[in-house]
C-alpha cells in the first residue's frame, strides 16, 4: 500500500489527537488523557515547541471508513544524556489498526532515527509496557535493548500534590 | 552550611564535567562517559539548549578537600506526555559525598520543580537505578512514584550501530 512520511503540521493536530486517543484506549488508560487538540498546537508548533510530531497518510482512495487519511503518527523530543550527549526520545509511536503489517511503524520510528542522528544524536529512547509484547518483540527485532531489564533503571514520577510541595522554595 | 543554589554558566561546564564522572563512578559505569566539558558547553548553551543545569555552590571557607566551591548539579530538559502535556525530566542530581546531608539535594530537586512549574509542567520523571536504596528512598520520600514497579513501564533504548541501521531504512522525503 502507498502510504507518505512527512513532518506535523499545526492542521494535523486534531487527527494527532484522535490517535492519542486511540493509542491510550490500546494502552487500557485512556482516562489519563488530559491534553487538547489546542495544547498540542500550542506547545508542538509555537516558538520553542515541547515536541516534534511526524505523519504517516495513505492516499484518498485507502482512507479509512471514517475518512481519514492521516492514519499514522510518531511523537518525540530532544533529551540529553549527561554520558553520551545529544539523544532523540520517542513519546508515541502509533499505526492504526487497519493499516499494520505494511511497514508503516517501522517507517516512523526509522525517519525518528535519522532525524535523532541528522541532529547530533546518538542515542533513541523510549518506553513500552512490560505487558505489551507485540510492541516488545518488534523493537527488539529491531535490535534495541531494554535497559531495565539489562541495567535495573526503574522510571520514577512525581506530580500532584507531590510536585506542588516539591516546587515550593 | 551556607550554600547557594543558581543556573549553571558555560564556565561552570568544567565543574558539571567532574562530576558527571563522579556521579558515573558511583552508578559503577565510569566507562559509559563519553561526552567532554567542550560538549556541554556547545549543547547546553547555544540558541536551542538540549539541556539546562542548576549548579550548588559552597563560598570559599568551605571548598573541598581538593578545592572545589562548586559542589553539586541538577541537569534537565523539557520533556512531552501526550496525555498530560510538558514535562520536566530530571537527567542527573548529584551532591559530592563530602557535602551531603546539608539539604543541597533536597535544595537542588526543588529548584528543578520550581523551574519546571514555572513553564507549567506537570510532571517531574526521572530513572533510578534499582540497587541504588539510598537515592531510590531519597525520590520515594518526596512523593515520587515507581512506575516501573507499579505499571510495568520500561526504557528501551537505541544505540551505536542498531541505531544507524535503523536511520538507514527510513523511507526518502
Amino acid at each position: 500500500m502507498d502510504y507518505s512520511i512527512r513532518a506535523a503540521n499545526v492542521e494535523d493536530c486534531k487527527d494527532i489527537s484522535r490517535m492519542i486517543m486511540e493509542l491510550a484506549e490500546y494502552e487500557k488508560i485512556s482516562e489519563h488523557v488530559k491534553i487538547t487538540q489546542r495544547d498540542l498546537e500550542q506547545d508542538g508548533f509555537s516558538k520553542n515547541p515541547f515536541f516534534h510530531g511526524i505523519i504517516a497518510e495513505v492516499p484518498e482512495q485507502h482512507k479509512t471508513k471514517d475518512g481519514h487519511t492521516k492514519i499514522g503518527y510518531a511523537l518525540y523530543f530532544f533529551s540529553y544524556s549527561s554520558w553520551s550527549g545529544r539523544a532523540v526520545f520517542m513519546e508515541d509511536l502509533y499505526v492504526m489498526p487497519e493499516f499494520r503489517g505494511k511497514g508503516i511503524g517501522k517507517a516512523l520510528m526509522s525517519k525518528v532515527a535519522q532525524l535523532g542522528l541528522a541532529a547530533g544524536c546518538h542515542l533513541l529512547d523510549f518506553t513500552v509496557l512490560d505487558w505489551n509484547k507485540s510492541s516488545l518483540d518488534f523493537y527488539h527485532s529491531q535490535g534495541c535493548v531494554d535497559i531495565t531489564a539489562n541495567m535495573g533503571y526503574h522510571i520514577m514520577r512525581c506530580e500532584g500534590e507531590a510536585l506542588q510541595h516539591l516546587a515550593q522554595p | 552550611m551556607k550554600f547557594k543554589i543558581r543556573p549553571a554558566t558555560k564556565e561552570d561546564c568544567k565543574e558539571i564535567s567532574r562530576m558527571i564522572m563522579e556521579l558515573a563512578v558511583y552508578e559503577k559505569m565510569p566507562d559509559q562517559v563519553k561526552i567532554t566539558h567542550e560538549d556541554l558547553e556547545r549543547d547546553g548553551f547555544c540558541q536551542n539548549p538540549f539541556f539546562e543545569c542548576l549548579v550548588a555552590e559552597v563560598p570559599e571557607e568551605h571548598k573541598s578537600t581538593e578545592g572545589f566551591t562548586v559542589v553539586g548539579y541538577g541537569l534537565y530538559f523539557y520533556n512531552y506526555s501526550t496525555w498530560e502535556g510538558r514535562t520536566v525530566y530530571l537527567e542527573d542530581l548529584y551532591v559530592m559525598p563530602e557535602f551531603r546531608g546539608n539539604g543541597i539535594g533536597k535544595g537542588l530537586l526543588s529548584k528543578v520543580a520550581q523551574v519546571g512549574k514555572k513553564k507549567r509542567c506537570v510532571r517531574l520523571n526521572l530513572s533510578v537505578l534499582d540497587w541504588n536504596t539510598p537515592s531510590r528512598d531519597f525520590y520515594a520520600a518526596k512523593g515520587a512514584r515507581d512506575l516501573t514497579d507499579s505499571e510495568g513501564w520500561h526504557f528501551i533504548r537505541f544505540d551505536g550501530q542498531n541505531l544507524d541501521n535503523l536511520a538507514n531504512e527510513a523511507p526518502e522525503d
